[in-house]
């Protein structure tokens, strides 16, 4: 198991590209000019007394469609504060009914490649994390992160949202989409980042033989000239590199026996944030099972939307 | 086992063993390793659908123990991973509508729990259960190793898909069950369940008249009914606060019913013991299957 000595004592060789900024000040104008063009489904089978759910689409980068499930309180008119929940590597994203009693959105994104935003980006699981690495340009992740960026836009253009009291979490991939997501956009007013993955890549990739940091590790063997192109690449899409960006209040949560995302390398994302951090460490704890983990989220969570003061 | 259950095993084990699986083998250069070989296995289930499996395969002489590691309720089925791949044969089959198995059904998550739930003949759940059973069969079939003793394993809808296999073959040497998935009990269906098992209750909010075939068609896959068949020994885990696989009340009542069972109760919800279980399972296994 690490300790938090082990984790204080890491240090990444990830640096940040010089354009790093222009890279992404790039793409988010390129997803300006492409309509948000959403349509919203009820889904009257997944709703309850608590919740009304429904399909959401809207178009991102590269005029992908790209769904989600959105789920309203069914009592009061709002606006409501909202959670936009983003997914883990290989699983699809829930249906969250659990914070309609509270009053509370939560937008539920299936990023591309995911079953329901698969029809025209499908590279799997394992492969996504490979898929298009040899540029910043076509690598997958440019096209997750951007449709994690209008998610947020879907909720920050909803009359029923209140724009001012939106927030973020996830897990795993979730979790590291929930860093560079805050990073690119404001909107987003507080987060807790689970496990955080995509971070400290050329570290990550060799400290365990576990998926899918591992599928870094069988490219690199596939192609062993490409190495120093692929660690370029990925330097663009790592969460170190985002974590300073981010302005609003963040907590990384980390399990201290994690053998998929090593506890060192989300250390490194929550040492770079600049802005009001909380640590919450799991020692005893494996990759996404925390027992205390969703507790600690939801009442963080609370606190930050101001339904609860925490430990009341 | 009622007789309906008996029945539906029956006749769905008599078509395995008529149909060839039509096993195709294609080493994954890209996925293998210097100390295992990754395989991917293509082949049929009892009604045709082509299946998907991983299976890595130890360099070196075998024969190899076998750990067979069933898929929980989700579009997608890990590539091989554990630490005991390096000494074990490790086999991760997928089932129809998940990943790589989609050819013909493409599975909703939410949604596959109940698509066809108004019929038994056209439940996909139930063909799921004989898509595993074929799977196993095919560790038979392969040539890439020779084969040891056996242990499938597997969580949530995993769970449940390791302990009928051990009912049903006896070749099973130990099952590693964590939350099993209570899909065919009634308390499946009751409101205020979490995902996946809410899945059954939001059909019958939408259908409430179909509540008794709903019934029907899931009953032949509850674990109880298939518990006493199970010879091998169990380690089971429940948590609880799972609401969404296994409940605890179901979970115990489960492992009373299996001849030897260690059941290990949990402060968690549907993770069951978490990593605290993890390292327990993984000395279980190598104890059982003779690995040190």
């Amino acid at each position: 198991m690490a300790t938090q000595q082990d984790l204080e004592a890491f240090s990444t060789q990830v640096t940040c590209p010089d354009d790093f900024d222009d890279f992404w000040s790039g793409t988010l104008e390129m997803l300006s000019g492409i309509s948000l063009k959403s349509v919203i489904t009820a889904e009257p089978i997944r709703s309850n007394d608590d919740v009304h759910v429904f399909h959401v689409t809207f178009l991102s980068l590269g005029g992908l469609e790209i769904s989600a499930w959105y789920s309203l309180p069914t009592k009061g008119d709002g606006p409501f504060p909202a959670i936009v929940n983003f997914p883990g590597y290989k699983s699809e994203p829930p249906v969250r009914r659990d914070w309609g009693k509270k009053g509370v959105a939560v937008l539920s994104v299936a990023v591309r490649g995911k079953l329901m935003s698969s029809s025209e980006f499908n590279p799997g699981y394992p492969g996504l994390l490979t898929a298009g690495l040899e540029s910043k340009e076509n690598y997958g992740y440019r096209g997750v992160i951007s449709d994690c960026v209008r998610a947020v836009d879907f909720l920050h253009s909803r009359p029923e949202i209140d724009p001012e009291r939106i927030y973020a979490c996830g897990s795993s991939q979730g979790g590291g989409l929930t860093l560079i997501t805050a990073a690119l956009r404001p909107e987003i007013k507080g987060g807790v980042a689970g496990y955080p993955f995509l971070c400290c890549y050329p570290e990550a990739m060799t400290m365990f033989q576990s998926y899918p940091y591992d599928e870094l590790a069988c490219y690199a063997r596939a192609y062993p000239g490409d190495e120093e192109q692929t660690l370029e690449t990925l330097r663009y899409f790592d969460a170190v590199n985002f974590a300073p960006r981010i302005k609003c209040p963040m907590v990384v949560g980390i399990a201290l026996d994690d053998e998929v995302c090593p506890p060192e390398t989300s250390y490194a994302a929550y040492d770079a944030l600049t802005a009001h951090k909380e640590l919450w460490l799991f020692p005893n704890s494996g990759h996404g099972n925390a027992h205390d983990y969703p507790g600690q989220e939801r009442a963080w969570l609370e606190n930050q939307i101001g339904l609860t003061v925490v430990g009341s | 086992m009622s007789i309906s259950a008996d029945r539906f095993w029956r006749e769905n084990e008599a078509v395995l063993a008529e149909v060839m699986p039509q096993l195709q083998v294609q080493r994954d250069d890209f996925y293998s390793q210097p100390d295992w070989d990754v395989y991917q296995l293509h082949y049929t289930s009892a009604d045709g659908i082509w299946l998907f499996s991983w299976l890595s395969v130890p360099k070196g002489d075998g024969p190899f123990p076998v750990i067979v590691r069933m898929p929980d309720y989700g579009s997608v089925h890990d590539i091989v991973y554990t630490s005991l791949r390096d000494r074990a044969v490790v086999m991760n089959p997928t089932y129809r509508g998940q990943r790589r198995s989609d050819h013909s059904i493409q599975a909703k998550y939410p949604g596959l729990l109940t698509e066809g739930i108004g019929d038994p003949g056209s439940y996909v759940m139930r063909r799921v259960f004989v898509d595993v059973l074929r799977a196993v069969d095919v560790i038979y079939e392969q040539n890439l190793a020779q084969i040891g003793k056996m242990a499938v394993i597997g969580a949530g809808l995993g769970g449940s898909l390791a302990l009928a296999v051990a009912a049903r073959r006896g070749v099973v040497d130990a099952v590693a069950a964590n939350t099993p998935m209570a899909l065919g009990n009634p308390l499946a269906f009751e409101p205020g369940l979490a995902y996946p098992l809410a899945e059954l209750n939001d059909y019958l909010r939408m259908y409430p008249d179909q509540r008794d075939a709903a019934a029907q068609s899931t009953a032949d896959l509850d674990p109880l009914n298939m518990a006493s068949q199970i010879i091998a020994p169990v380690l089971l885990s429940v948590g609880i606060n799972d609401n969404g696989s296994c409940p605890l009340a179901f979970g115990e009542e489960l492992a009373s019913l299996i001849h030897q069972c260690d059941l290990r109760v949990y402060h968690g919800a549907s993770e069951g013991g978490g990593h605290e279980h993890a390292q327990i399972q993984m000395s279980w296994l190598s104890d059982k299957l003779g690995l040190g």
